[in-house]
């Protein structure tokens, strides 16, 4: 075996980036309901690739540029969102039992897109695609660049919102303690259907950027669910950068060892390593 | 022959027709039931609703022709799925409790072994549409539609190699990746043989797992390897994510075979131009010289459309189910019955003409000729290039 | 456990074996197979995730190590079948085994921390599967596998095989449940520290759970093997067992032992009833629906139900008890002068706070000794490492003669010393009266289930609890609450006791009351350690006083020659800032 070349191992590390960077933007709505309002949410990839859906839809039939289908699908999606907290709450769901409504929810969006969409691979085909910057003998192509800064700005910006914004330090005590932060006079109902929506709305613009990156298949739902779900937990729930630092390990990792190694062994170096994390990492109690 | 028995042979034949007639009348009442599982929900039914509208046109078709026996042919469909322990369990429902007269195989491997489990234990003759792993369809009363020979690791590579030997600069180099997915991956390895013993210099070999969604670096080392070909063992979007990482790092592929991409999005996409790939009909002249695959290639984008499927061009899967149901009407027809064992006594021996050549099943495990034909994706179509006599009018391989 | 319930689940199990003599359709056979099977991996679930909490994303390593023993003995080494079967559970019970003696001695690796990392575990094994041997790629094609003839068919055979498994995975659920080891691991479910703390052996509870959780779903993945009969590593490993397995628990309730067999019954049903050609879009929607509504009419899931309607009837038993029963304590001599707990240099620090800097003392037999300091002194910190909840950085704990430092949490409860907790911190999802028991079963010298229940209610009625027998604790008040800490820190019979502010919060007629309690529990010869603020009820109840100042100890003697000792002045006055 000859050494990969340098320019080999860079592309490679841009690669794993750049599939970091969706496996934490399509992360970070998830850890956040999942940490802030205790709820495991399945309907998460289901959101992710209805509104990726909604974007072909727009964009292939209507002639909308698809990231314009962002004004039209963030606000639908943060109802839709502000919905199901409505409905969770109300019935009192619990995190365990919110894995199991979520995923019959899942179900349903899945059958509602082969429904009309039907199972058959969809792409959605756009100047975006074609549109790629080099330097230094690399290659980012447009779409995947887009896709890991609004992954790294979506997550910093809501770092940010709940490191220095009282609605953020509200949030964050809601989470810690619903009771006492009731009791300092959060509103935490309103917060939460806030926190579902924006949650929800995060999906829509996951579902939109891995419109243009991927094709599209109902049926490649669950695919998803393992390694968003494993980036998710290593990164700590609730926190916003945790998912998409997490994401970025696996991918790089995992590029890396399809670099140097066979590319069928990769999974075991980017996995091995989480477990390596997971059980070296210091105690948080 | 005497006058006598002139009228005797007429009265016999009048009787006999009176016979079959009314035994005709008498069952028309009761249609010959065929079951069968597809793949309709579930991570294989990106394909499923295309058996599914195949079956329907050809079962609507059959009927409109006055059925099989002078009786209609009705058609039981479940959904297995996607599960092979489903499509087992489905499949004896179907046999011990339905009581269907006849099968019809499932369209994914996984599926096809678990019908053919089933159809071992009753006896019963099960023709399948996709059946990608020949040596293991071991049981003497399973007949493949799609028609990839007995050793398809060996005869398929060379017709690929025989194919890309007519371009403008056959290769002298080739890189082998593929995906571990069982029945491409088996090919592949095949591949690796067959152009050994060609004389081609292996540059790269690289196997991913099946579900892989990082293409970036198996590009990169594809480029790296400069490889005169690039031989692709992919199923389903593979393919398409390998050539869109290619793509990304502005490299393009001298020449590049696919085993199974997915028809649509392999024809479609820009960087997808000049793909080969292996098929067994395609819809273009030869193959719709023939006026009953015309007629069907017409009636499948009617249905295809109307189902709302974004590509509606009939191609190897279409095809394969298609050919299914013609081997069953016709051992049907030859046989006068519904016996499993005299139609697949009969299919051994018979050579049955379908819209993807005459097929025979007299070798191995059933599997007769390998007619697996090489295609190109030209103009966002694809278009058979080899063998010659299968080919577009005027249609050859190009270099991207 | 009750003999009738495992003789019904043989019964049953009985019963279903007919059903390749009823001259059924065969498919009956492969239908209620596919309900064992799910049967079996659900109650595999639960046995670990659903009794101890320890949620599993990772159940499709264990089915598919498993599986995959099989496929390569069986399709690859030509071992008979039925000996694959002991090799599958023992394959999937050494990889839980082995992964649980590393992780459960990790204290943080816990709720979605270990669903993490047992899914991690899946993708490895799934990888090392498809590129060696085993499979390598190809997939394993079991046809030629010889099945044991069972039952007239080989249908037959697998359905034998399969409802043999499932009966055994039922009554292995309802064994469990029924046992110590049931109650150990609901405690462990509740609060893992305290379970710890109250003699439950945690770790190797867990290693028990796993070991038998992953056994199950190994059995599961081997007789899978030859019903599928042709393996791959795509379909053995996907998110559908792991994912699968937890629907069907919280569908049919994880509390309950026959719950996940009721959820994969109900899931595999609508599954196979939804598996028209027609309308399989639609029905795959409403198979979504079905799910959604089920969970929120039924949060407890469907066995939940059952539950909630039991718990409506109030038992007789609560009723009945009488608060006037003396409870039998651990017997023990009058104050004798002996020391008990000899401690000596302990040491204990968290991250950058020393919470105990060389503290040596002694705790004589019979006595009622006072601990007291300032908020932050190290109090809490010292019976939390006395009583096994922290281990000590440095020292020796003699309890007995006995070095009992370093040892697990549950090694101190078994020697004798029981505490309570300054916020009471009782196991949520269990009774009052379970509760109490699980202090009697692994307290001290411990007894069977059945006798801890029957004597728990003494301990309840001694508390003033007998009403609230069978509520669970978020129905008590905060002073109820803290008598159910007292009332299983008894029921353990220690020989020492340790009360964190048991008095805080109550009001001066309920303080008089536990006086009289405490004296009461100390007369029937059990010593105490007794922190507290409110002096009255220090100079009221001790033999002498222990101060504790920034973790370490500035005065020791009778309650009043302690406070007149200038350093506890200038400790409780806070000289420093005066």
């Amino acid at each position: 075996m000859t050494f990969p070349s340098l320019g080999l191992l860079s592309q490679s590390v841009l690669s794993g980036l750049f599939l970091g960077g969706m496996y934490g933007l399509i992360g970070l709505g998830l850890g956040l309901s999942w940490g802030l309002l205790g709820q495991i949410n399945l309907t998460h990839f289901g959101f992710v690739f209805l509104s990726a859906y909604l974007c072909y839809h727009l964009t292939m039939v209507w002639g909308v540029d698809p990231l314009l289908t962002l004004g039209l699908l963030v606000p639908a999606f943060f109802a839709v969102g502000v919905v199901m907290q409505w409905a969770l709450a109300r019935f009192r769901v619990s995190t365990f039992n919110s894995l199991l409504v979520t995923f019959g929810l899942t179900v349903m969006i899945e059958a509602l897109i082969q429904k009309i969409w039907t199972a058959d691979f969809r792409k959605l085909q756009t100047g975006y695609g074609e549109e790629k910057f080099s330097f230094l003998g690399l290659y980012a192509p447009l779409p995947e660049l887009l896709t890991l800064t609004v992954s790294a700005a979506a997550a910093g910006g809501i770092w940010l919102l709940m490191r220095y914004t009282d609605l953020g330090k509200a949030m964050r005590a809601m989470a810690e303690d619903a009771p006492i932060a009731a009791a300092f006079g959060v509103n935490a109902r309103a917060l939460a259907l806030l926190l579902s929506g924006s949650c929800v709305a995060l999906a829509a613009i996951a579902g939109v950027f891995f419109a243009l990156s991927f094709t599209l298949t109902p049926t490649q739902i669950f695919s998803w669910v393992g390694v968003v779900f494993a980036a998710v937990m290593m990164g700590g729930l609730g926190n916003p950068l945790g998912p998409l630092l997490a994401g970025l390990v696996i991918g790089v990792s995992e590029a890396l060892a399809m670099a140097v190694f066979s590319p069928s062994w990769a999974p075991i170096v980017s996995f091995s390593l989480l477990i390596v994390l997971l059980l070296f990492r210091p105690a948080h109690r | 022959m005497s006058k006598m028995a002139k009228l005797a042979a007429a009265a016999a034949i009048a009787l006999g027709a009176l016979g079959v007639l009314g035994e005709a009348q008498a069952q028309g009442a009761k249609p010959i039931v065929v079951g069968s599982t597809l793949a309709l929900t579930g991570p294989l039914s990106a394909t499923g609703l295309v058996h599914k509208l195949v079956g329907e046109i050809y079962v609507d078709d059959l009927n409109r022709r006055g059925g099989l026996l002078g009786r209609k042919v009705e058609w039981k469909l479940m959904d297995d799925q996607s599960k092979p322990d489903l499509a087992r369990t489905l499949y004896e429902q179907l046999l011990t409790a339905d009581k269907v007269d006849l099968l019809m195989g499932p369209y994914a491997t996984g599926a096809i072994l678990s019908a053919i489990g089933v159809a071992q234990r009753y006896n019963k003759l099960l023709i399948s549409h996709t059946m990608g792993i020949p040596s293991l369809a071991k049981y003497d009363m399973h007949f493949p539609a799609w028609s990839l020979g007995p050793n398809p690791q060996a005869t398929v590579p060379t017709t690929v190699f025989d194919a890309v030997a007519q371009a403008p600069k056959p290769p002298k180099t080739v890189a082998i990746v593929t995906s571990k997915f069982p029945s491409v991956h088996f090919l592949s390895l095949g591949a690796r043989e067959v152009f050994k013993q060609k004389g081609l210099t292996e540059v790269l070999f690289l196997e991913w797992e099946f579900g892989n969604r990082d293409f970036g670096p198996i590009a990169a080392r594809v480029k790296d390897a400069k490889p005169d070909m690039v031989w692709s063992g992919d199923i389903g979007l593979e393919g398409n994510m390998l050539l869109e990482a290619m793509k990304k790092i502005d490299y393009v592929p001298p020449l590049h075979v696919h085993t199974y991409p997915a028809p649509g999005p392999m024809a479609a996409a820009p960087e997808t131009d000049k793909a080969l790939s292996l098929t067994i009909f395609e819809e273009h002249a030869p193959f719709t010289a023939n006026p009953v695959a015309a007629q069907f290639v017409k009636t499948f984008k009617e249905r295809a459309t109307a189902a709302g499927l974004p590509y509606t061009a009939v191609e190897t899967q279409a095809a394969a189910s298609f050919t299914a149901w013609r081997i069953f009407e016709a051992s049907v027809v030859a046989t006068k019955s519904l016996d499993d064992r005299k139609m697949a006594d009969w299919l051994k021996t018979a050579q049955v003409p379908t819209i993807q050549g005459t097929l025979r099943f007299d070798r191995g495990n059933n599997f007769g000729d390998d007619l697996m034909r090489i295609k190109q994706v030209q103009n966002k179509a694809w278009v058979t290039v080899w063998p010659k006599q299968w080919a577009a009018p005027g249609a050859t391989i190009k270099m991207p | 456990m009750k003999p009738r319930i495992a003789i019904s689940i043989l019964a049953v199990g009985a019963g279903l074996a007919t059903v390749p003599w009823l001259g059924l359709p065969a498919f009956y056979e492969s239908f209620l197979y596919l309900l064992c099977h799910w049967i079996v991996l659900a109650i595999s679930w639960n046995i670990l995730s659903g009794y101890t909490g320890y949620f599993s994303f990772g159940h499709g390593a264990f089915f598919g190590a498993g599986l995959y023993a099989t496929a390569f003995l069986a399709g690859k080494q030509d071992w008979p079948f039925l000996a694959t079967l002991p090799a599958a559970a023992l394959a999937a019970a050494l990889l839980g085994t082995a992964l649980g003696a590393v992780v459960f001695r990790v204290a943080s690796v816990r709720g979605e921390l270990f669903a993490l990392l047992t899914l991690a575990v899946t993708f490895v094994l799934a990888t090392i599967i498809l590129n060696t041997p085993i499979d390598g790629g190809p997939g394993v094609y079991l046809i030629g596998v010889q099945l044991p003839r069972l039952g007239p068919s080989a249908n037959a055979s697998i359905y034998l095989m399969g409802l043999a498994a499932a009966v055994a995975a039922v009554l292995l659920a309802y064994l469990i449940h029924a046992a110590k080891l049931g109650a150990g691991l609901f405690a462990i479910h509740d609060d893992e520290d305290v379970a710890e703390v109250m003699g439950v052996p945690t770790y190797r509870f867990k290693l028990w759970a796993l070991a038998l959780s992953c056994a199950l779903a190994g059995i599961a993945g081997g007789i899978h093997a030859v019903f599928v009969s042709y393996v791959t590593v795509a379909e053995t490993f996907s998110i559908a067992v792991p994912l699968g397995v937890v629907l069907m628990s919280i569908l049919g309730g994880s509390r309950h032992w026959l719950g996940p067999a009721v959820g994969a019954i109900a899931v595999t049903g609508l599954q196979y009833f939804f598996t028209s050609g027609e309308a399989a879009v639609t029905g795959r929607a409403l198979f979504g629906l079905v799910l959604v509504l089920a969970i929120l009419f039924l949060p407890g899931g469907l066995l939940g139900l059952l539950e909630r309607l039991r718990r409506k009837t109030p038992s007789p038993v609560a009723a009945d008890a009488k608060p006037a029963v003396q409870p039998a304590l651990a017997p023990s001599p009058a104050a004798s002068g002996t020391p008990l707990l000899q401690v000596e240099g302990l040491f204990k620090s968290f991250i950058g706070v020393r919470a105990l800097e060389d503290v040596t003392l002694e705790v004589r037999k019979g006595e009622i000794l006072g601990l007291v300091g300032p908020n932050g002194s190290g109090k809490s910190t010292f019976i939390n490492v006395v009583s096994g909840h922290y281990r000590a950085d440095a020292g020796r704990i003699r309890f007995e003669g006995r070095d009992l430092a370093g040892a697990d949490g549950h090694r101190f409860a078994r020697a004798g010393i029981a505490r309570t907790y300054q916020i009471p911190r009782p196991f949520a999802q269990m009774s009052v009266i379970e509760n109490v028991a699980l202090a009697r079963m692994f307290g001290g010298v411990g007894c069977s289930r059945a006798e801890a229940l029957a004597e728990a209610a003494e301990f309840v009625a001694f508390a003033g609890l007998g009403p609230h027998a069978q509520a669970r604790p978020d129905a008590l008040n905060l002073h109820q609450r803290k008598f159910l800490e007292l009332a299983r820190a008894l029921a353990a019979r220690p020989k020492l006791l340790m009360l964190d502010e048991v008095l805080s919060g109550l009001t001066p007629a309920e303080i008089d009351e536990a006086i009289a309690m405490i004296r009461r529990i100390r007369d029937r010869g059990t010593t105490i350690v007794f922190v507290e603020h409110i002096m009255r009820a220090v100079v009221a109840l001790v033999d002498r006083v222990v101060v504790l100042n920034h973790g370490a100890l500035i005065a020791e003697g009778s309650a009043a020659e302690v406070m007149r000792e200038p350093a506890v002045r200038a400790a409780y006055l806070g000289t420093t800032h005066a």
